[in-house]
């Protein structure tokens, strides 16, 4: 027992020793990155943190920032909020990062973003899309993705100019902030361009059997336009099969959730018809040029294709900082703030961006996403003419 | 005589007490805010691990739904210090009574535990009398039930979303002093004549009944006092990550709990702390070191999950050579240890 314990002390302090070795040299600015490379939010994450490295790789290669090279100081987050906040604590007073950004997800991002703020640096998140994440750590917290209020908006305004939808069906999944504001958002902007909800259902995250909700939707008497499904990555796919297994063929419209090759994978041909709000057309022949360009230099250094939009969303967020710094003329985190807020029309693979005076969330467009013969093709680029307030 | 042996008996828990208080003090005053988060999580896992021992480890009641506890007493006290203003905000349809409310965190984890201790009383009274496997199905079971109440009780607990702006109120003393407190309770639980019972009923119950021990009396009131306990637990977590959602006290908490305490063994409350000390700390220091470094010339790139990995092969380890855990239900004998100290050190004198 005492020469077991005493191994594994030995082995703890050789560790402490390891860990503390390897600092970086004075001729480098410091970011720290928070992904969730492991756990549940990985598949999302994961693609993030590789088109990150990716940017900083390339602002690198091109002589850095101010003469300095970026070096993005990387914890995994774990998928698990204690880990988190104790990273985040360690890249504010250990590291000393100049700035924080990451995650794909509002719990996430709170676990993380107040200790940012209260060492005085800003956090960017990538992918986390909730709308009123910046009310809750004022002047510190910015998104470089649009909020969901933005992509709802844009998704109700195609349904009702492009498909002609004067009718909906609302399937919201309860399980998730995200889907209930996305769902929220949506029928709020729907009703005020003249539209009705005939049916308003819910479900939980990780549901099997949607028979009930479906047979729900064929009781009502008017058959709806189209359905609006607020759903979350994992359950796409088997929500869009089972209704249209259902016999259910009228348009169906979702959020960023359904960005992922599940939607295909498992629906087959019932994802035919599908629309859907999300960052960018991540297609090596129809994406815009920015696209094809990140699609070719993402392929060369990791060997695969980009595998969602959250991985521009990681490569826009390091530019986005490396511009912020570039602009503010020093690393000095509160000249990075003033620089990151006064932020215009800055292009990226996800949209350009821009943050409105006052604004934590940057004005950007929203690409509708039509699923024809198994792929995704492109069928608007929308900004909203009216955004819901969060 | 006499007097000169009660002050024997005080002496070891002033000396560890007075040795936990020098080590908090100097973490406080010297240590980072990295450090000082470590210090609070050990704490807060002590309590969480001790007061599950209560339960899983004396009475042999092998709870998996305990999280759902900490889920209550989170929430309970979230809603009773959350500041007015916030409550406007993000709990808009809370009761007028509630609405007012701000208490401060004392009382409120203490309601929080009492509502913890009172739902485990309801749920015990039924699944007290289940054995087995049964019993840790029907905790699960418990925890599910948790959960789904969490989701969709948006008045209170704004449902699936983030229950944000709870304040930082946890710290490195009023952590300690639960997990101490904790510690001396469930230790002197295990050595009464109470916690003898519970051994009992746990390990032969015919026997335990025809000497008149009442089973299903002793599992529920270690149940509701672990429940209590695990209760003011959640309400410190809380505190200390300040933002929170249902899915927060879901399979992955409860896992990770009960890995504590199996490593460390079950029936020992020193086990407990040995077991949340030895993970805590070996998981952060792998954490760090999955990030890759540099031996001299040697590169080592990051590898994400080794952690988890070396971890799990860790407790694989403990569990096919140890089975009992690091303690094997024993506990450290602090008063031994001090006498052997005390009498080396005669031994030298009359030398």
């Amino acid at each position: 027992m005492k020469t077991r314990l005493a191994i594994v002390l030995v082995a703890a302090a050789a560790l402490i020793l390891v860990g503390c070795g390897g600092k970086g040299g004075g001729n480098t600015i410091k970011i720290g990155m928070l992904f969730n490379m492991t756990g549940a939010q990985a598949s999302l994450d994961a693609p993030s943190a590789n088109g990150a490295n990716l940017a900083a790789k390339e602002i690198n290669a091109a002589g850095g920032v101010l003469g300095k090279q970026i070096k993005l100081v990387s914890f995994d987050g774990k998928s698990d909020a204690a880990t988190i906040g104790t990273a985040a604590t360690q890249l504010a007073q250990t590291e000393k990062v100049v700035a924080m950004f990451g995650f794909s997800d509002s719990d996430m991002v709170m676990a993380a973003a107040p200790t940012a703020a209260k060492a005085g640096i800003v956090f960017v998140t990538s992918g986390a899309t909730s709308p009123k994440l910046p009310d809750q750590v004022p002047d510190y917290l910015y998104l470089a993705c649009f909020g969901d209020n933005v992509q709802a908006a844009a998704g109700a305004e195609y349904a009702i100019n492009s498909l002609k939808a004067k009718t909906v069906y609302l399937l919201i999944d309860k399980g998730m902030e995200y889907t209930l504001l996305l769902g929220k958002y949506f029928k709020e902007r729907f009703v005020e361009q003249g539209g009705t909800v005939v049916l308003e259902d819910n479900y939980q995250t990780g549901d099997k059997d949607f028979s009930a909700q479906i047979t729900k939707l064929k009781g009502q008497k008017a058959k709806p336009d189209m359905l609006y499904i607020a759903a979350g990555p994992d359950d796409v796919g088997t929500i869009v099969k089972q209704f249209r297994d259902a016999g259910v063929k009228s348009p169906i419209m979702g959020g960023d959730g359904y960005d992922t090759p599940l939607l295909v994978q498992v629906a087959g041909k019932g994802a035919e018809n599908v629309y859907f709000t999300t960052h960018s057309l991540m297609d090596p022949k129809l994406g815009t040029d920015a696209v094809k360009k990140f699609i070719a230099a993402y392929q060369a250094e990791f060997k695969v294709p980009p595998e969602n939009a959250f991985a521009g969303l990681g490569y826009d967020t390091v530019k986005l900082l490396a511009d912020s710094i570039k602009r503010a003329g020093s690393a000095d985190p509160k000249a990075i703030r003033k620089a990151l807020q006064a932020t215009k029309d800055l292009p990226g693979v996800t949209g350009a961006i821009t943050y409105q005076e006052g604004s934590r969330i940057p004005q950007k467009g929203v690409t509708v996403i039509l699923v024809k013969d198994g792929t995704f093709t492109l069928a608007q680029e929308v900004v909203p003419q009216k955004v819901p307030q969060p | 005589m006499a007097m000169s042996t009660r002050l024997q008996r005080l002496i070891p828990p002033a000396v560890m007490i007075a040795a936990l208080a020098a080590i908090l003090g100097a973490t406080d005053l010297v240590a980072g805010d990295y450090l000082q988060r470590i210090v609070i999580i050990i704490g807060i896992n002590v309590i969480l691990v001790a007061s599950l021992n209560l339960s899983n480890g004396f009475t042999g009641v092998f709870s998996l739904g305990h999280v759902g506890f900490m889920a209550i007493g989170a929430y309970a006290a979230s809603i009773l210090t959350l500041p007015v203003h916030l409550k406007a905000v993000n709990l808009p349809d809370l009761p007028g009574w509630l609405q007012g409310v701000a208490m401060p965190f004392l009382p409120a984890t203490l309601i929080a535990g009492l509502i913890a201790m009172l739902v485990a009383f309801a749920v015990g009274l039924s699944l007290m009398r289940l054995n087995g496997a049964y019993i840790s199905v029907a905790t699960l079971g418990f925890l599910v039930i948790v959960q789904v109440v969490l989701v969709n009780w948006d008045q209170f607990t704004r449902g699936a979303r983030t229950f944000a702006g709870v304040p930082a109120y946890a710290t490195i003393w009023n952590v300690w002093i639960w997990a101490a407190l904790t510690v001396y309770v469930v230790w002197r639980i295990g050595a009464s004549a109470f916690g003898r019972d519970m051994r009992a009923a746990r390990d032969n119950e015919i026997a335990a009944l025809s000497l008149g021990v009442s089973v299903i009396r002793s599992r529920l009131l270690a149940f509701c006092m672990s429940a209590f306990l695990t209760g003011v637990a959640g309400s410190l977590w809380a505190h200390f990550i300040t933002s929170f959602s249902p899915k927060s006290f879901f399979f992955t908490q409860a896992f990770s709990i009960i890995t504590m305490l199996v490593i460390g063994g079950l029936g020992s409350v020193s086990g407990s702390v040995i077991g949340v000390f030895l993970i805590t700390v070996l998981s952060e220091l792998l954490r760090n070191a999955e990030r890759g470094f540099d031996i001299g010339a040697l590169h080592l790139p990051p590898i994400y999950g080794a952690s988890q990995i070396l971890m799990a092969v860790l407790f694989v380890l403990v569990i096919v050579f140890k089975p009992a855990g690091l303690m094997g239900g024993r506990e450290i004998d602090i008063r031994g240890i001090l006498r052997r100290i005390g009498a080396s050190r005669r031994g030298k004198g009359a030398a």
